[in-house]
């Protein structure tokens, strides 16, 4: 079935809520490293990704839904230039995918890729019914890096999500253009 | 994956004569039959497959079809072998034989009155005026502007209409959670899914996998090009379409039904 995010709209505000307090605290406690839960952004191995990182935290639903009405529907499967930057999902799991003791981890590990955040911010995927969670080894496939890099707690200034940015992500989200 | 008609436990079993007459309709009296071993020769074709850029849209320009040449003694499982190694088929663990997803099938049909037997393979035929699309409430079954038609798993709720509206008996929905999905074919739990053509292989200069495999009797190509070798076929021999009356203009002609 589709990509439903289901970014439970309720939960916003204490999720605000939740920032402000972090953001509070980390000005009581500067310096302080133990605060709050931490999100671990795994590394991933591509060169680079199609929008810098901060862009793409943002803007990779609204990117993935645009991708797969050009590759599915369109028949539109690399960039307008000719580089072979596949518009499915399989790239972004060939860049994005983790190893665990030389094995990929799975969808239903915490240490996935897209898991990783998605269960931080409990935002629902089901992509992954339905599509790969790991590489194939096809001759897309990139080496992968596997390290993994802690971006400490979610403050501002690291993730910047302001009032008017949820305001500009939920339409998108819940539009019905799924 | 074979369907036998004239197996007597088969509680779909139909009387023969009127399975014929469902699968070859009602211009089976025509006759246009090629004699067997008519070669389907490679002629030189105007545009090719590789001449589509992966940076191209999908045109209208082209509509792809299928030639399949059941006169040729070639063994139609490697067919159903090659699509479901392409699209990671056949991993259900939970379901029933006749729930698992086939995207080809081998049938079998035997004329009772004078013993002539044949199979062919039957996948989704592609059709232009294709009845799955139209049932479809949420737009998720599509035909392709090149004429493949698939199933946007994205917009599928699982309603089966279409499977129901196919006269050919092409869909097959996913009755249980998969798990290890080639990358090329997402498919899961809840979507009705069907043959596509192997779209990712067209889109990727390939030829389909069936085709591939069937050494030769099956022929691929782009139907509005006269020049293409698969028009430039049907011209010289014709061809018939599995239930011509429906009108459906499927995409996938037979020789030697
Ligand atoms: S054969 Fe069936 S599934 Fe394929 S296009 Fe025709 S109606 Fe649709
Ligand atoms: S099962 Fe899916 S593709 Fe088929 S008619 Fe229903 S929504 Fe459309």
């Amino acid at each position: 079935m589709g990509l439903h995010l289901n970014l439970s709209l309720h939960k916003l505000p204490f999720m605000l809520v939740g920032v402000a307090f972090i953001a509070t605290s980390s000005i009581v406690n500067a310096g302080q490293s133990e605060l709050g839960p931490r999100v671990t952004i795994p590394e991933s191995s591509g060169d680079k990704c199609i929008l810098p990182a901060s862009e793409m935290r943002r803007r990779h639903p609204d990117l993935l839904k645009h991708d797969r009405i050009q590759t599915l529907r369109e028949g539109l499967r690399a960039n307008a230039d000719g580089s072979m930057l596949d518009g499915s999902l399989k790239q972004c799991v060939n860049c994005h995918a983790i190893k665990s003791d030389d094995k990929y981890v799975r969808i239903d590990n915490n240490e996935h890729f897209c898991v990783s955040c998605h269960k931080y911010a409990a935002v629902s995927i089901d992509c992954f019914q339905c599509h790969r969670d790991i590489p194939e080894g096809s001759s897309n496939f990139h080496a992968l890096s596997g390290t993994k890099k802690h971006y400490g707690n979610v403050l501002p200034g690291v993730y910047t999500l302001t009032n008017k940015d949820v305001a500009n992500i939920a339409p998108e989200v819940r539009s019905d253009d799924n | 994956m074979t369907i036998n008609i004239d197996d007597k436990n088969n509680e779909n079993q139909v009387e023969e004569s009127s399975r014929r007459n469902f699968i070859f309709g009602s211009v089976a009296a025509a006759g246009l039959t090629i004699a067997p071993g008519v070669m389907l020769y490679q002629t030189a074709g105007a545009r090719s497959l590789s001449d589509f850029s992966l940076s191209e849209k999908a045109s209208s320009n082209v509509r792809w079809g299928m030639l399949v040449d059941t006169t040729k003694q070639v063994d139609w499982n490697k067919c159903v072998e090659a699509c479901n190694k392409e699209h990671g088929l056949n991993n259900e663990t939970h379901s029933r034989d006749d729930q698992k997803t086939q995207y080809i099938r081998v049938v079998n049909v035997k004329n009772k009155g004078t013993g002539y037997s044949m199979s062919l393979p039957v996948m989704c035929q592609h059709c232009e005026n294709a009845p799955c699309v139209d049932v479809c409430p949420t737009g998720a079954s599509m035909k392709r502007a090149d004429g493949i038609v698939l199933v946007d798993r994205h917009r599928c709720i699982g309603c089966r209409y279409c499977m129901m509206a196919c006269p050919y008996k092409a869909r097959s929905f996913v009755h249980e959670v998969l798990t290890d999905q080639t990358e090329n074919t997402p498919r899961g739990k809840g979507c009705v899914e069907s043959c596509n053509m192997c779209v990712n292989r067209i889109d990727n200069g390939q030829l389909p996998a069936c085709v591939e495999a069937s050494e030769g009797a099956i022929i691929f190509g782009d139907l509005n090009d006269p020049q293409s070798d698969i028009s430039q076929l049907l011209a010289k021999h014709g061809s018939r379409q599995i239930r011509a009356d429906l009108k459906l203009n499927p995409g996938v002609h037979y020789q030697g039904i």
